[in-house]
């Protein structure tokens, strides 16, 4: 049966292996690459999108689960040349080392930024569980609260 | 061939650019290479849209490196990095008498933290070269002479008639100037004239990371490919029995499905291609699910005594022995030994750690007759190219190479197996053939780092020094680089032993290698000392380094050590931190310091106990000497991650074999530090010394931050770890 839904706004139908993780959908099917495969097991959020606005780790949500579902991946994120706040405070810290779980840490901020406007550190520790191999850590974390101050602020 | 013809296809607008720029065996005729195709030099491509794109040699794996060599060509061109793209080169070396794909005019590998060095006077000398070729060119327009134009924000001005073309404007002209410029004839600017080289610059691909951008190996795609997924021995050594592939073969879009051999068969020698069977398929999904649905039946009896347990008793075992190698011996050890106020003696073991890069392995191959092709993002541009060989038989000189960024290396995406399953996968169903890594592949089939066991002996005289040093080390690496390191030579009397025990274990370079642990090693058992002797800390260390000026290393790359800088490393680390501070019952600090391959950095580690078995860290202090800093943002930025990767592998490494099976195969049985358990402060100091010429940092931070941790939990709480993983173990 053809599941129907949105990919950053565009309607979108799919009519394959509804076991297929929605990741694998987003890198091969619709040549959206930004959305990276880490673990598989929905362990290192490296594949983090929004379903709704909520940050799910599209390796382990199957295409048969995203009936109606609107998806906003890495690519959808910008108001076109205009970056997110999130992004732009992403830049601003130079967070990136190799980059590739960026992505996600980034969809993982903007949704925990939704629920926690201005969070403490411990807030942080609580909120954003994706693993970052380079270390980032402690640029993410200047970069998640110089988000939320531009954001309170905008 | 039509085939190998075709163009790089990704499936957005800002994919990576294919490289226009021509390749020459040799250096001297390099640098006028393909002036028809846009190229200045092998650094410097213009376009007649008005986009200068800055090419560098080495690829960035996260070590920052492409924006480190952007510096290096904007500084001698004088362009603004926000104004340019920068673009990997090709591999621009050559084919040995061997058959062996060499560098040539440049290094094009990552690793051994000294990619910057290796590269900084070639790179530098290139870009003068094609700035020199902008002014000729410039005079010529304007029938002047070049004596007085200047280059500046992508322009040759002037200064007598305020004239101003833009580089790209005299790409043609540019073309024409053949020898008047003399290639290797340019200096680069002195020190005192850099405008890039020095600043803190961002990392040049931040918006594409941050946008999502297709710029890894990954990420790329080619028409026409087809998908491979393998299953591989999950034992060691393992092999194939047999399989049943009915149910695989039903999935839609199955094309083949075909046995990986071992390569070498030789099981004693060591492991290229692990043994499997692969699934070849029209998709990547059609290709994962059909390879879970095979039943393989694997023999694993080849590394039944490769056992983590088992490892480290022999380890343990064999200090107790006499089958030591000697590597260094120096005085009269026994009578320091005798003649000693105590003796401090303390034994350690740390088991392995798997690289876990956080962009598993993939490779696309193309391989039709005497030639082939690859897409790939590997640390050294040379054994990609290699593997293609070795894997397929194809000379270098036939193979094609695109180079991709890499999501972390940290010495995996050195190795060779993931380029030749592709090329010999390729190779068997005659199409372009992609093979992607699961994790729990990339972990099982990991080149891990080594596991040992140490045994440490000092003599401390009268005085509270240390007169007499004594190491042994068992691994299953050849540990001779640890029993070669300081103190040994600084103190009078010394001796350095090693054995290896004989295992079938995959061991390869990880972060820092051999220094990873040493610096743990030797810098615990430092502190040891102090403690027992009721010394200071950092005093201890301050005198065990005013012993000697300056020795030359015994250890790769062999340079001069200067005692003075891992003074100067260890006194500014403390007194940032505040070190020997009062501290509330509970909290501790730790001081360590290690020099790695080209670099010295210290730090001071500040815990908090939570209850009797975990801790957290607040705050990490370091001084690092790298020489020349070319970027220093970047140069923090490496520390930073030194000390997260330290304070992971120290807290929760531990990659298991349990008779020769992988037991820790991702991220759920195999943990890592999240940001819950990064420290929140991180204060780096960059020491200057005036030098000139940069050196390296990013494996240098790794080592001595595990012992600092662990010191900083002795001080806390009174316990010594001795043996790694602290989760394990505190």
């Amino acid at each position: 049966m053809a599941v129907s839904f949105t990919i950053n706004g565009m309607q979108r139908t799919f009519d394959g292996d509804e076991e297929m993780p929605l990741l694998w959908h987003l890198r091969e099917e619709a040549g959206l690459k930004g959305t990276k495969f880490g673990c598989g097991i929905g362990q290192c959020g490296a594949c983090t999108v929004h379903l709704d606005g909520e940050a799910v780790r599209s390796c382990s949500v199957p295409m048969g689960a995203i009936a109606d579902a609107n998806i906003t991946t890495i690519e959808g994120l910008a108001d076109g040349d205009n970056l997110h706040p999130v992004q732009e405070a992403w830049l601003e810290e130079d967070v990136p080392q190799c980059g590739y779980c960026q992505a996600g840490q980034i969809m993982a901020t903007v949704a925990f930024l939704k629920d926690t406007p201005n969070p403490t550190d411990e807030d942080i520790n609580d909120g954003i569980t994706n693993l970052c191999r380079c270390g980032t850590y402690y640029r993410i974390r200047k970069a998640i609260k110089r988000a939320a101050e531009n954001m309170a602020t905008a | 061939m039509a085939s190998l013809n075709r163009r790089v296809f990704l499936k957005s607008a800002t994919a990576t650019a294919t490289m226009v720029v021509m390749v020459s065996q040799t250096p001297h005729i390099l640098a006028q290479d393909a002036p028809s195709s846009g190229s200045v030099s092998p650094c410097l491509k213009l376009d007649s849209n008005g986009q200068i794109a800055l090419c560098v040699p080495i690829p960035d794996m996260g070590q920052g490196m492409e924006t480190t060599a952007a510096q290096m060509i904007a500084d001698e061109l004088n362009v603004n990095l926000d104004d340019v793209k920068v673009e990997l080169m090709p591999f621009l070396g050559r084919t040995n008498a061997e058959g062996r794909a060499v560098f040539g005019r440049f290094y094009q590998g990552g690793g051994g933290s000294g990619s910057t060095m290796r590269i900084y006077h070639e790179v530098r000398r290139t870009a003068a070269y094609a700035r020199t070729v902008l002014l000729e060119a410039a005079a010529r327009n304007w029938r002047i002479p070049r004596r007085g134009l200047v280059a500046e924000n992508g322009h040759v001005r002037d200064p007598n008639s305020e004239r101003s073309i833009s580089y790209t404007d005299l790409l043609q002209s540019a073309q024409s100037v053949g020898d008047e410029v003399k290639p290797n004839s340019i200096d680069p600017k002195p020190a005192n004239a850099h405008t890039a080289i020095g600043k803190d610059t961002k990392n040049v691909h931040g918006k594409a990371i941050v946008t999502g951008e297709p710029i890894f190996g990954i990420d790329a795609d080619i028409s026409d490919m087809a998908h491979a997924v393998v299953r591989r021995c999950p034992y060691l050594n393992g092999d194939v029995v047999g399989f049943d592939d009915t149910r695989a073969r039903q999935v839609p879009g199955v094309i083949d499905i075909t046995t990986l051999d071992r390569i070498p068969e030789d099981k004693s020698i060591y492991r290229s291609v692990a043994a499997g069977v692969a699934v070849i398929a029209e998709t990547y999904w059609a290709a994962r699910k059909a390879a879970d649905l095979i039943e393989i039946e694997w023999d694993g009896s080849a590394s039944l005594e490769d056992d983590t347990e088992i490892l480290k008793s022999r380890c343990l075992a064999a200090l107790d022995g006499d089958d030591f190698t000697t590597s260094i011996e120096g005085g009269d050890l026994q009578a320091a030994l005798s003649s000693a106020s105590h003796v401090v003696e303390a034994t350690y073991i740390h088991p392995h750690w798997a690289h876990t890069c956080i962009e598993p392995h993939s490779c696309i191959a193309n391989v039709q007759g005497d030639e082939a092709e690859i897409w790939v993002g590997h640390q050294f541009m040379d054994a990609a190219i290699n593997g293609v060989t070795n894997a397929v038989g194809i000379s270098p000189d036939k193979v094609k190479a695109n180079f991709y960024r890499m999501g972390t290396g940290f010495g995996r995406k050195f190795e060779e197996d993931f380029v030749m399953e592709a090329a010999l996968l390729s190779k068997a169903v005659g199409r372009a053939v992609k093979v992607t890594w699961s994790r729990e592949d990339e972990m099982e089939q990991d080149y891990v780092n080594s596991l040992g066991a140490y045994r440490l002996r000092a003599a401390i005289d009268g005085n509270g020094n240390i007169n007499g040093w004594h190491i042994r080390a068992a691994s299953d690496t050849v540990p001779a680089i640890i029993t070669r390191e300081y103190p040994a030579r600084l103190v009078g009397n010394y001796k350095g032993e090693f054995h290896q025990v004989p295992n079938g274990v995959s061991r390869g370079a990880w972060r820092g290698p051999h220094h990873n642990v040493a610096g743990w090693v030797i810098q615990s058992f430092l502190d040891e000392i102090a403690a027992a002797s009721g010394k200071d800390r950092l005093q201890n260390l301050l005198d065990v380094y005013s012993k000697k000026d300056v020795l030359k290393s015994l250890n790769w790359p062999y340079r001069d050590t200067f005692f003075e800088r891992y003074r100067a490393v260890l006194q500014k680390a403390a007194d940032e931190s505040g070190f020997g501070k009062k501290m509330p019952a509970g909290w501790g600090q730790g001081i360590a310091v290690h020099h790695t391959f080209v670099s010295v950095c210290a730090h001071v580690v500040e815990v908090e106990m939570l209850g009797d078995n975990d801790y957290r860290v607040h705050r990490v202090t370091s001084a690092i000497d790298c020489g020349l800093a070319v970027n220093p943002l970047g140069v923090r930025a490496q520390v930073e991650s030194g000390i997260m990767d330290g304070l992971c592998a120290a807290k929760y490494g531990k990659w298991t074999l349990d008779k020769g099976l992988v037991t820790t195969n991702n991220f759920d049985s195999y943990q890592k530090m999240r940001i819950n358990e990064a420290p929140a402060y991180v204060d780096i100091h960059i020491l200057d010394f005036g030098e000139t010429e940069p050196r390296g940092t990013g494996e240098v931070s790794l080592p001595p931050v595990i012992p600092a941790l662990t010191n900083a939990i002795f001080a806390a709480s009174g316990k010594r770890l001795r043996s790694l993983p602290i989760s394990e173990n505190l």
